[in-house]
């Protein structure tokens, strides 16, 4: 297949031929995410950053993930908890998230409080 | 002092309205307040400061900080945002504060015409029990079912064969489906019993069972009621809102294909006889379950919605009227614009509301900046919408961005239509439902109008899989031309050379 042609229209959008069809395209984004639309279908494109990886919810702690609200705290620092027990209750669209045990522990630290707007990917509660 | 001039609307009708909403709705009731020539005051949260709905606006009034209680909930303060904004009349829109009796007094007395029914209506509405027996005497008909004085297992048995099989044992005092039994046969109802008191002693300290009739795989069939103060009630006829996930609806049309004439007549009385019965005023909606299909089909009364239904769109394309106009008209005293005479219903009208959630991540809510936003346009196409390129989505609200409505002249151009125009609506910077909702309007059992209200909680999970497909490698060379002017990204250039570029989210 040729070198699909690209051919920008403005504000984010592109025509693209293929060789065989042509394509209306949008994409937007900054930085190493792209988001991209195409026939009501949508995706995002990244390009990582050698050296730095994503932050993922790993095991030493419990993230939201979501910007939510957290409305109640059900454990504390020193509790042993079971995986599925539900550490923190968050609310984002009213809707109620509960946060539950990704495994069996101890509780190290609560590190949000009750009313807290906290943004997806930061640790909320640390495991021993 | 200018309070009684407010009150007395008179030969004008209403100048200034509030709006106490935000998002799509607000929006809305703002146009046809222009076309008619009322002047608009919108409120607004912190986290509204730059909606749509503001900027829509001739005037606003700020409410306070962002969660709903704060600002859009409460009532003494949008009482008097109006007051202050010299506006006579404050329309509610849906949710928040649209069916609080409370509210709609508070308003009478503060001499605000409230957009919508009489306190007293919410008040005999509002009450699920006194609402029903309301329906019972005014003949409109309910799912059979009782709570016997008598809670012995013989009277309980004797309750169940009266309602009918297959009947649904739950306990008075419960919610959230806890100790609801199914019975089928009459040799399964000692056993239900016993669990359903088990588990409603349990639960609720309070074993005390109901017993009705259980309604498999019923349609949400409802009915737009509209009354004026001058003693005329009139119906609109249905929409079908059967696509609903965990009671969220998502799909709408109008007609409902499983209505027979009949059927939709008798309906249409039985709605407008029980909003005679509560003395009901401007604009509702009767909901019954359908259970069956054609002559045969049978309706039970479920409740009244006491305001705008988010899907009133498709009654004003089907019915060709404005909903909107008539409830300004009515509440400014005027007489209701159309005779039950003068309305029918013409083709076929579907609505798609678009959600901020990913339904390949089990539909969770969705937060951020819409970095590109793009609505359909064309012959038949319709969209009511509270966002535009650059608008915050935020946590603290319904996540319904607009809504997507489309005519055409039967069921099946309406469908094409919907499908087209979901292919060409654009909304990046989060995910939204288009993807799923494309899979749902193609879907055998949509295309045969065949979902009951069970369906999406059946299906959903294979539709929302099958919905993440594939894009065409003509959006990953926009996205390399995209890259390649400098200012949008750190790393020009990288996209068609760079070995290490992961499709690690390229997906939906």
């Amino acid at each position: 297949m040729s070198e699909p042609v690209v051919t920008p229209l403005g504000e984010g959008w592109y025509l693209v031929d293929d060789g065989e069809r042509r394509w209306r395209v949008a994409v937007a984004g900054a930085g190493d995410t792209q988001w991209v639309f195409v026939n009501g279908q949508v995706a995002t494109v990244e390009t990582p950053t050698p050296g730095r990886r994503r932050r993922k919810g790993g095991d030493g702690g419990v993230m939201s993930p979501m910007p939510a609200t957290v409305v109640a705290i059900r454990v504390a620092p020193g509790q042993a908890v079971a995986a599925g027990d539900t550490l923190i209750v968050l609310e984002a669209m009213k809707m109620e998230l509960p946060i539950r045990a990704p495994r069996d522990g101890v509780v190290k630290t609560v590190a949000c409080a009750k009313g807290d707007l906290v943004p997806p990917g930061v640790n909320l509660l640390e495991f021993e | 002092m200018s309070r009684l001039v407010h009150r007395s609307l008179g030969e004008g009708g209403i100048r200034r309205l509030l709006i106490a909403n935000r998002g799509e709705i607000s929006v809305r009731i703002m146009r046809a307040c222009r076309e008619l020539g009322i002047e608009t005051v919108a409120v607004y949260s912190d986290a509204d400061a730059e909606a749509s709905h503001v900027r829509a606006a001739d005037r606003a009034v700020h409410l306070g900080a962002a969660p709903a209680r704060d600002s859009y909930l409460d009532g003494s303060k949008v009482i008097a945002a109006a007051l202050s904004a010299g506006a006579d009349a404050i329309h509610p829109g849906y949710g928040f504060l649209s069916e609080r009796a409370h509210f709609a007094k508070a308003c009478e007395e503060a001499g605000l015409v409230f957009v919508g029914p009489p306190a007293s209506s919410l008040e005999r509405m509002g009450s699920k029990i006194g609402a029903r027996r309301l329906m019972v005497e005014a003949g409109v008909p309910v799912v059979p079912g009782e709570t016997p004085a008598d809670q012995s297992d013989g009277s309980l048995a004797a309750a169940i064969a009266r309602v009918g099989f297959p009947a649904l044992i739950k306990p008075s005092a419960g919610g959230g489906g806890i100790g609801m039994k199914v019975v089928r046969t009459a040799a399964d109802v000692g056993e239900a019993l016993a669990a359903a008191r088990r588990e409603a002693t349990a639960s609720f300290g309070d074993g005390t069972l109901y017993v009705e009739r259980l309604i498999e795989r019923p349609r949400h069939v409802e009915i737009q009621v509209f009354a004026d103060a001058h003693g005329n009630v009139v119906h609109l006829f249905e929409r079908e809102c059967s696509a609903q996930r965990r009671h969220q609806k998502m799909v709408e049309e109008s007609p409902c294909p499983a209505l027979s004439p009949a059927v939709r007549q008798a309906m249409g009385q039985a709605a407008v006889a029980a909003a005679r019965a509560v003395d009901y005023r401007n604009a509702g909606t009767c909901e019954f379950l359908l259970e069956g299909e054609g002559e045969a089909a049978r309706f039970y009364f479920l409740e009244m919605n006491t305001r705008l239904q988010v899907e009133h769109p498709v009654t004003e394309c089907v019915v060709g009227v404005d909903l909107v106009h008539a409830q300004l008209a009515v509440a400014g005293g005027a007489a209701l614009p159309f005779t039950q005479d003068s309305l029918s219903q013409r083709g076929h009208a579907i609505e798609c509301r678009i959600y901020a959630e990913d339904p390949a991540q089990g539909f969770i809510p969705q937060a951020g900046r819409l970095l590109l936003y793009r609505e359909p346009q064309g012959p038949g196409i319709r969209v009511d919408s509270g966002v535009t390129a650059g608008t915050m989505v935020s946590v603290y609200y319904d996540p319904m961005l607009a809504k997507l409505i489309v005519w055409g002249e039967t069921r099946e151009v309406a469908r094409l239509r919907a499908l087209a125009a979901l292919r060409d609506f654009a909304v990046l910077g989060i995910h939204t439902n288009i993807p799923f909702l494309l899979q749902l309007l193609e879907h055998e059992q949509f295309i045969a109008a065949t979902i009951d209200t069970g369906f999406l909680d059946r299906e959903g999970a294979a539709l929302a899989a099958a919905s993440v497909t594939e894009l065409p490698a003509a959006a990953l060379a926009a996205v390399a031309e995209y890259r390649r002017t400098a200012q949008h990204s750190g790393t020009p250039g990288t996209l068609g050379t760079d070995p290490f570029l992961t499709l690690g989210v390229w997906r939906v």
